[in-house]
């Protein structure tokens, strides 16, 4: 009643004014980093969600009401992530919250939905713990977890290359021990078998010291999850003692990225990764996607780009569905939805709220990630492990 | 017994040889440090991030399209400027204050953070790698080691070598003793106490920038590369006694083999914590490391 009469209100407001709007926006917060480390993280999730935003306005925008952008900087940490995100639930009255990028941030916002009794969803965490142990009925994630990226490189390792003999490495902190204990799960349960692991302290100067191990255990594959300029020591050492000939080497998806993939050179040749978006996708979605994006930005999207893109029409699916963006009627209408994404259609997945996706297999040929093979959803997603609703 | 022959032929050996070429990497470093201190009694905090500047003007050199060997000979004469303007420009300034050791150290702590963004701005943050000079490897007892490497070993052994000659064989290397001993009877024997000590300065630096050109194709290039090698090299200085050569090369030796061999026993993470260990009961059973200081031995 009193939201059909404010609208009503400003429908008077804005043709008295001589506009032709007639609805009153659907406003949507985007915490996110648009200063520091993960500031070029930042910059994609906006181009993403903007380029949505501009063309599902084009087109009549959501149940007939414009989409509208509200950007906020969160500079990667989570206490600055919550007085931004309550900012703009209190303050700026928004309905949805998006664009958190490092997992602390996404859970610590999280929090704060629940509290004023909104949604969120993260584009871009990868941790697990979101939508698994600490999962909330308030917090929906529509980009692919690290658990679907290690199940996608595994499904990939069984095909090619069967029980093989696969060595570990990974960094010594909390991250790497997960990546590799969680990679290992996989790739075991398909039939590949231990070589032997070992922890390298992060920012290691030398990894030679570990070959020894390495080459005594005769492993057909290794996997890593090191990343940054430990990925550029780690693999051309491992070439200057000419380990990678006969050696498939496999990682996590941030260890060969675009910032270190030029200092590694011909050494990255032949790295393989799980990934959940590649801007290579062959489908003619992806392709006036990625036209699109770099049309209006001069770049190309990656997964970040890519998911925050698919954010809007998540939104716009689940809206058009509830016909309001009232909470609880909207939480209904998001369990189990699908919707069109640049990677295909995505389902989400009402028990833990984490988007089923088909996966990709990338592997590095001439210095760019080419894909080398596809998973589908329902191979990668794993187990429903969110016990809170 | 084959299997033990395994273990060492597979695991000991290789990794002693990759100790003592990581150990020839850390003496290098320490090396220039010990000069420094031996002579001007200055704790240059500075040193790695002289390290880091002679491997990026590594990088420049062959982006002009010069090789390995030009690199090698023009990167340290291109050095013994920047290290010689330090000296005159910033040392100076606070050298003759009773707070020597203090003011030192904070200066260079100071100017090595702004020659870190300083290469940041230049070159930007992400890391480049140059190309191995040398590729290949040699099986020596069947124990693989790349060519590199060992040119690393021997090229380094010999640099170690032309260092000790000059320092204790040459009629320079006497001055630089001479004034290191009593600088006030060596000016009045006519050495030129000032020239001296921003030639070392100098060099100093300059075997920094060698020790940068040479690890680059092996650890890789970005800004922040000065911290990787100062804190082993500031140890291994500690250990062998501050301003001794013998005592770098000793200790260099030592440290990297302790933590080369222990990382196979113990979690690599505690390799370090042991060899600051080792620092730590030095200091306090013989503070005054293996050797002698410069000059007194």
């Amino acid at each position: 009643m009193t939201k059909k009469t404010s609208a009503l209100a400003a429908a008077l407001l804005l043709t008295s004014a001589g506009t032709a709007l007639a609805a009153d926006p659907i406003r949507i917060g985007v915490v996110t980093p648009l200063s520091g480390t993960y500031a070029p993280i930042g910059q994609q999730v906006r181009w993403g969600l903007e380029l949505a935003a501009k063309q599902v306005n084009d087109k009549g925008g959501i149940a007939g009401r414009p989409v509208e952008l509200l950007f906020e900087d969160e500079e990667a940490n989570p206490a600055v992530a919550v007085q931004k995100a309550e900012k703009l639930f209190q303050v700026a009255k928004v309905d949805f919250l998006t664009g958190t990028v490092n997992s602390g941030s996404t859970l610590a916002v999280g929090q704060v939905a629940e509290r004023n009794d909104r949604l969120l969803a993260t584009t871009v965490s990868f941790a697990d713990s979101i939508t698994t142990d600490k999962c909330s009925p308030n917090v929906f994630r529509v980009n692919a977890r690290a658990g679907q990226q290690s199940a996608a490189l595994a499904e990939w390792l069984n095909k090619e290359k069967p029980k093989s003999k696969v060595f570990f490495l990974g960094p010594d902190y909390e991250m790497g021990r997960s990546t590799v204990a969680a990679f290992k799960q996989a790739a075991t349960d398909k039939g590949a078998s231990d070589a032997g692991e070992v922890f390298a302290p992060l920012d290691s100067k030398d990894y030679t010291q570990y070959f020894g191990q390495l080459r005594a255990s005769r492993p057909a594959v290794i996997y890593t999850s090191v990343a940054g300029n430990d990925t550029v020591r780690l693999l051309t050492q491992l070439e200057e003692y000419g380990l990678l000939r006969n050696l498939t080497v496999v990682g996590a998806s941030g260890t060969v990225t675009s910032q270190n993939i030029g200092a590694i050179g011909k050494a990255a040749e032949g790295f393989v990764t799980g990934v959940g978006y590649s801007p290579e996708i062959g489908t003619p979605e992806n392709k006036a996607f990625v036209d699109a994006f770099r049309a209006a930005y001069k770049t190309d999207p990656d997964l970040y780009g890519a998911d925050s893109f698919g954010l809007i029409h998540f939104y716009k699916a689940a809206v058009e569905k509830a016909g309001t963006t009232a909470t609880a009627a909207l939480r209904d209408a998001m369990r189990g939805i699908q919707w069109q994404t640049p990677q295909g259609t995505k389902t989400m997945r009402g028990g833990d709220h984490q988007a089923v996706q088909e996966m990709y297999a990338v592997q590095v040929t001439d210095g760019k990630f080419r894909i080398v093979g596809t998973v589908p959803g329902e191979a990668a997603i794993g187990q429903d492990l969110c016990t809170k609703f | 017994m084959p299997e033990f022959l395994d273990y060492f032929q597979f695991v000991l050996a290789p990794q002693m040889l990759n100790g003592l070429s990581l150990g020839v990497a850390v003496i290098l470093m320490a090396l220039g440090l010990t000069i420094i201190f031996g002579l001007l009694d200055v704790i240059n905090m500075a040193h790695g991030e002289f390290y880091a500047i002679g491997a990026f003007l590594a990088l420049s050199v062959g982006a002009l399209g010069f090789d390995f060997w030009v690199m090698l000979a023009v990167v340290p004469l291109m050095m013994v400027p920047i290290g010689w303007l330090t000296e005159q420009v910033l040392i100076q300034r606070v050298f003759h204050s009773r707070e020597r050791h203090i003011l030192t150290l904070l200066l260079t702590f100071g100017f090595g953070m702004v020659l870190e963004d300083v290469l940041k701005l230049v070159y930007g943050p992400n890391t480049q790698k140059p190309p191995t000079p040398i590729g290949g490897g040699t099986e020596i007892l069947g124990i693989f080691l790349p060519n590199y490497r060992l040119f690393l070993i021997v090229f380094g052994a010999a640099l170690i070598l032309a260092v000790w000659l000059v320092v204790f064989r040459s009629r320079l290397g006497a001055m630089v003793r001479a004034a290191a001993w009593d600088k006030d009877m060596a000016s009045s024997l006519g050495v030129p106490v000032r020239l001296v000590y921003s030639g070392t300065f100098a060099f100093g630096v300059a075997l920094a920038g060698l020790s940068g050109v040479l690890l680059a194709p092996i650890y890789s290039v970005f800004p922040t590369m000065g911290r990787d090698f100062i804190l082993m090299a500031f140890t291994v200085v500690i250990v062998g006694g501050m301003g001794s050569i013998q005592g770098a090369v000793v200790a260099g030796v030592l440290l990297t083999q302790v933590q080369a061999i222990s990382s196979l026993y113990i979690s690599p993470v505690w390799s370090d914590p042991l060899v600051f260990g080792i620092m730590v009961m030095v200091l306090m059973v013989r503070p005054q490391g293996l050797f002698g200081k410069l000059g007194n031995a």
